[in-house]
Order: C-alpha cells, then structure tokens, then sequence
C-alpha cells in the first residue's frame, strides 16, 4: 500500500522550476531513495513534502490525507518527519534533552518523554553521550542524533536528508546498519544520498531526479543501468 | 544528595532572612533599596521567560510594563477602583495587548522581531502621551492615596510605611522566581528552547512555533505588567517616560544579558549589580567615596565635574558593562560562574 503519494507536484521560484510535475508512491515498510545531481530539487521536494514550502501545483498525499498548505508541526503530528541535510542540533541543550524535545511530540510528562529519548539514544547506540551538550558532538554524532530526535516523534514514515554526507566510511556504515535496523522495525522511509554505493544496498526502489524533473524509477538495478541516469550523472558521452 | 539538602537549606534560610528583615530593619531607606531590588529581579524574570528561554528578544517590554502601570493607576485615579482590583484589569489589559502584538511580530524572526518590539513600545508611549483625557498626557497620574486594605472589617494594611510593599516585592519575587522553575521543568521549557536554538528544526519536531512563542509572551507580559502595576502604586506616579519609553525596555533586558539568560539565578544576579550600582551613581555615593578615601579633591576641577555629572552617567556606564559582559562573558555571569565551577570540577579530576 502506498504510504505516501506525490502527485505531480511542482514548486517555483520566480521563473525557476525547481520540481517539476513530479510523481511517485512510496510503499509502507519499504526504503525509497531519492538521487539526483547537485541543484537537482531533492531537498525542495523534502520541503514541499514535508510543509517547509507550499507546493505551487500537485498534492502530497500522506495515509489518505492531503498535506498541501500545512505547517510542518502538522505534518510531524500525522507522522512524517524529516532530518536535515544541514545537521540543525539544539546546540545548548543536552543530547537526552534535544531527542525529549522529539518525545514530547506525542506526551505531556517530562518522565514518559525522558523514557522515550532513552530508547531512542539507545537506537542510535549514543547512552554513553547523553548528558554530553549536542553543540560540542562530532558531525557524525550529530547526524545521529537527528535521527534519534526524529525517531522520539514516533513517525511511520522518516525523511532522511543526506544523513551520510560528510561522514567517514566507517561512520557511513554504522548509518546504513541504522537505517537497516530502522526498516526492520516496519518503519518506512525516504532517502536522499549521494553515496551510490549506500544507496544502493539500502533502497528498495529509486527515483532519480534531474534539473526538477523526474527522470526514472526504478529497483537499483534498474537504475543504474539506465543509460538516462549514467549520462545525468557523468555526461553524454559515458552513456 | 548532600549537595541538593544544602542547596534547599541555604534557599529556605534566604527566604526567612528575606521574610524577617523588616521587623528588624526599619530605615525606609533600606527597604526602598530591597523594594527597587525586588522590582528588578521580578522584571528580568518575566523577560527572561520569553528572552532567555524562548529566545525572543523583545526590547519592548516597557509595553506591558506601562500598560500593567497605566491601567491600575487610571482605574484608581478615575474611578476609585482598588489597586489590588485593578492590577487583573491591568493583567487583562496586556493579554489583549501581548496577543496584537504576538500576532504580528512572531511573523519576523531575529533583528526585524527586535525592532518591532521596539516600535509598538514606542506606539504605546505616544498613544499615552496624546490620548490625554485617558491618561492625563505627558503631565502623567500622580495617586497620593492608597486605600487601606480590609478583609471584612479588619485592616490588614493602610500602605503607609514601606512594610507591605516590601513584602508585595518579595511576593513578586516569588511568583517570578516559581514560574520560570515550573517553566523550566515542564514541556513549555524544552519547546522554548527548542525555539530558541533552532525554530526550523522545531517546526520540524511537531512544535506550534506561533502558538508556543504567544504562550511564552502572554505568560511574560502578565508578569511583566504585575510589576508595572506594583511600581505604578508604590512611587505613586506614572508618566510615559518613565514607564513606557525605550531605557524601561532597556534596562529590563539589561538584567538579564549582564545576569545570564535563561538561568533561574541570572535575572537575581544582574539586579544584584544593577541596583546598587544606578543608586551609587544617581546618589552621587561614588563621587563621595572617591573624596573620602583621598582620590578626588571634592574642591577640584575634578572632583567638581565629577560631582556634577556622574549621576548623569549612568547610561554610559551600563554601556561600557555591557560592552564588558558581551566581551568577556557571552553567557552572563550566570554563565561565567558556571563555567569557571566546570574547570573546577574538571582540574578536581
């Protein structure tokens, strides 16, 4: 069952389309990931989706419901959260008190959120971070700490926002192993990545996006053999 | 465990200090001082919920300041309405205020949220000097008289001495000080502050960034305006400039940057030094003291100018201390001392 409908959404700024008409489901339990080149509009449609930005035409349908025009917060309350390509730590406040922020979503007791944080730093494997503050965290922590925030929202559907950029191989595959370990837990999820190889294991389907549009879709396999997609990535000439 | 006993006890000792220094004390003078103390801290602290933690800096609190001020003494002064009656008008008055104003500045974020506090602060300033059969204009409300406060037939007080002020200060106090602690410790706090450090990335954690940054205003304002009311009855006297223009909204922010935002201590510790230091000057005490100990000939030029003009210098010097605070301590002194207890524990290691 799809989870989640984009349909036909387009976004402009001025005369610049930075999506345009594009179209896809995305599949309850399954891992969709989203490439493209730089400037390609993979994090616009991240904003679009998620409330950041009105879409200018199309609609967004997430569990049946239309999500067109609504604030963020909404959103997050309906289930759908995103982390972000620029890691945005609250950078003054403990790592437990930045993933409660994410709990006290869905409760009112500091007690119950303070519980629920615990099971997500533990998620992210961080317990021996917790009481350390998220400003004075190394890229690769933070980066999971945005996940573990995420996941305190309690969502059924997680937008991950190049999570791996930046990262060391070492900590791009304790991501991976995260993200494995997330879908296992039912929860479905949207990938934007560069990293082909990690987008690769980890996807059950792919949309490329180039120049706003969507080029192709497809399992990985299908993808990278796509002549389309090779010469988007590497030019004409390689295709 | 040892550590939080002591810290309770220590807190329980101030307050009973702080409870029984008028029975001893008895020079108006000293209880003046505790009075502008206590009027300082409540002020910071009701700043503070909405500056420090919600990270919104309002440099427009003389708004709800004057307008807390205004409307108890013009209930009085009009309509003979009892100021312990009028201070929920004057609370009433700035919900309806804080929610315009939220309304429309919480669409701007950063300086351009600043400068908007700035001009409806000002708007209120000269609403009060031109709508002058409300509010008497620029000649302000003088109320000599404060009706004696009954329950049934007994007079609990008459507000002649400085007595029950002092202990309406220190409730002030209390009330301020308990608030921000609920704050701190409740889910309003973590969605402040999470609004404060990052709003983006709140909007995206299923947070109400309008509905959050109203609450923390309206709560803010409320508390605010209660010690407007307060300095409105105890001095007896308001005009625009002295409750509604820009140094009120100034010096209210001021406690907390020299004191250290969103800290519970902070608004105390930055009344501690401000007070003292705006009554050295306006009572010409340093210039005095300088004579005393032989610094400064009182008969010299120097000592002259001194005489003449220091007690006008207050704004310079609360210049040059914050100059001094943002230099060398960002975080305050709330955060100064913080971080000189962490090397302590650090080196202790």
């Amino acid at each position: 069952m799809a989870i989640l409908e984009i349909k036909n959404v387009s976004k402009f700024f001025g005369g610049l389309a930075a999506n345009s008409d594009v179209s896809f489901d995305v599949h309850e339990g399954t891992i969709m990931g989203l490439i493209g080149p730089n400037g390609a509009g993979k994090t616009t449609l991240f904003n679009c989706i998620t409330g950041y930005y009105p879409p200018s035409k199309g609609e967004v349908i997430f569990n049946g419901r239309k999500l067109n025009g609504l604030d963020p917060d909404k959103v997050c309350m309906l289930g759908m959260v995103r982390t972000w390509q620029k890691v945005r730590p609250l950078a003054k406040l403990s790592v437990v008190d930045n993933v409660m922020v994410g709990a006290l979503a869905r409760t009112g007791s500091l007690k119950v959120a303070r519980e629920m944080a615990m099971e997500q730093i533990k998620v992210v494997r961080m317990e021996h971070r917790t009481n350390f503050l998220a400003g004075g965290l190394p890229i690769g922590e933070r980066k999971k700490l945005e996940v573990a925030r995420a996941l305190a929202t309690q969502p059924k559907i997680l937008l991950l926002d190049e999570v791996m950029g930046g990262l060391n191989p070492a900590e791009s595959e304790e991501i991976i192993q995260l993200i494995l370990d997330i879908k296992q837990r039912g929860l479905t999820q949207m990938v934007i990545e560069h990293d082909m190889k990690a987008i690769m294991r980890i996807s059950d389907r792919i949309v490329v996006l180039t120049s706003g549009e969507k080029l192709t879709e497809g399992s990985p396999q299908e993808v990278v053999s796509n002549p389309d997609v090779i010469s988007a990535y590497l030019g004409e000439p390689h295709a | 465990m040892n550590k939080t006993i002591l810290k309770s006890a220590s807190i329980l000792l101030l307050l009973v200090g702080l409870l029984i220094i008028p029975r001893f004390v008895e020079s108006p003078y000293a209880l003046h001082m505790m009075i502008l103390l206590f009027m300082s801290v409540a002020q910071g602290q009701s700043w503070n919920i909405l500056g420090g933690y919600a990270g919104q800096h309002s440099v427009g609190h003389a708004a709800y300041f004057g307008v807390g001020a205004y409307t108890t003494m013009m209930l009085m002064h009009s309509k003979g309405i009892v100021p312990w009656v009028g201070v929920w008008a004057g609370m009433a008055a700035v919900i309806v205020v804080a929610l315009i104003i939220g309304s429309i500045c919480f669409r701007l974020r950063g300086p351009y949220f600043v400068l908007a506090s700035i001009a409806v602060a000002e708007i209120m300033r000269l609403s009060a000097i031109n709508l002058t059969p409300l509010t008497n204009g620029a000649e302000g409300i003088l109320a000599t008289e404060i009706p004696a406060f009954k329950i049934g037939a007994t007079v609990v007080t008459d507000f002649v001495t400085k007595v029950p002020f002092y202990y309406i200060g220190l409730f002030l106090v209390l009330l301020t000080l308990g608030v921000t602690y609920w704050v701190q410790h409740s889910k309003l706090g973590y969605f402040f502050q999470a609004i404060r450090e990052d709003q983006d990335a709140a909007h995206s954690l299923g947070i109400n960034i309008a509905l959050y940054k109203n609450i923390g205003l309206v709560i803010s304002a409320v508390l605010t305006s209660l010690a407007g009311s307060f300095y409105g009855i105890y001095v007896g006297f308001v005009d625009p400039p002295t409750v509604l223009g820009l140094d009120v909204s100034v010096q209210i922010m001021l406690i907390c940057i020299i004191g250290g935002m969103g800290t519970i201590w902070g608004p105390v510790l930055g009344s501690l030094i401000l007070v003292p230091l705006s009554e050295a000057l306006r009572s010409n005490m340093i210039t005095d003291l300088l004579v005393k100990i032989g610094m400064v000939n009182a008969e010299s030029k120097i000592g002259i100018f001194l005489k003449e003009n220091l007690s006008h210098a207050h704004v310079l010097l609360y210049g040059i201390l914050v100059v001094l605070v943002i230099l060398f301590m960002p975080d305050g002194l709330m955060g100064f001392v913080k971080k000189l207890a962490a090397r302590r524990k650090r080196e202790a290691v």
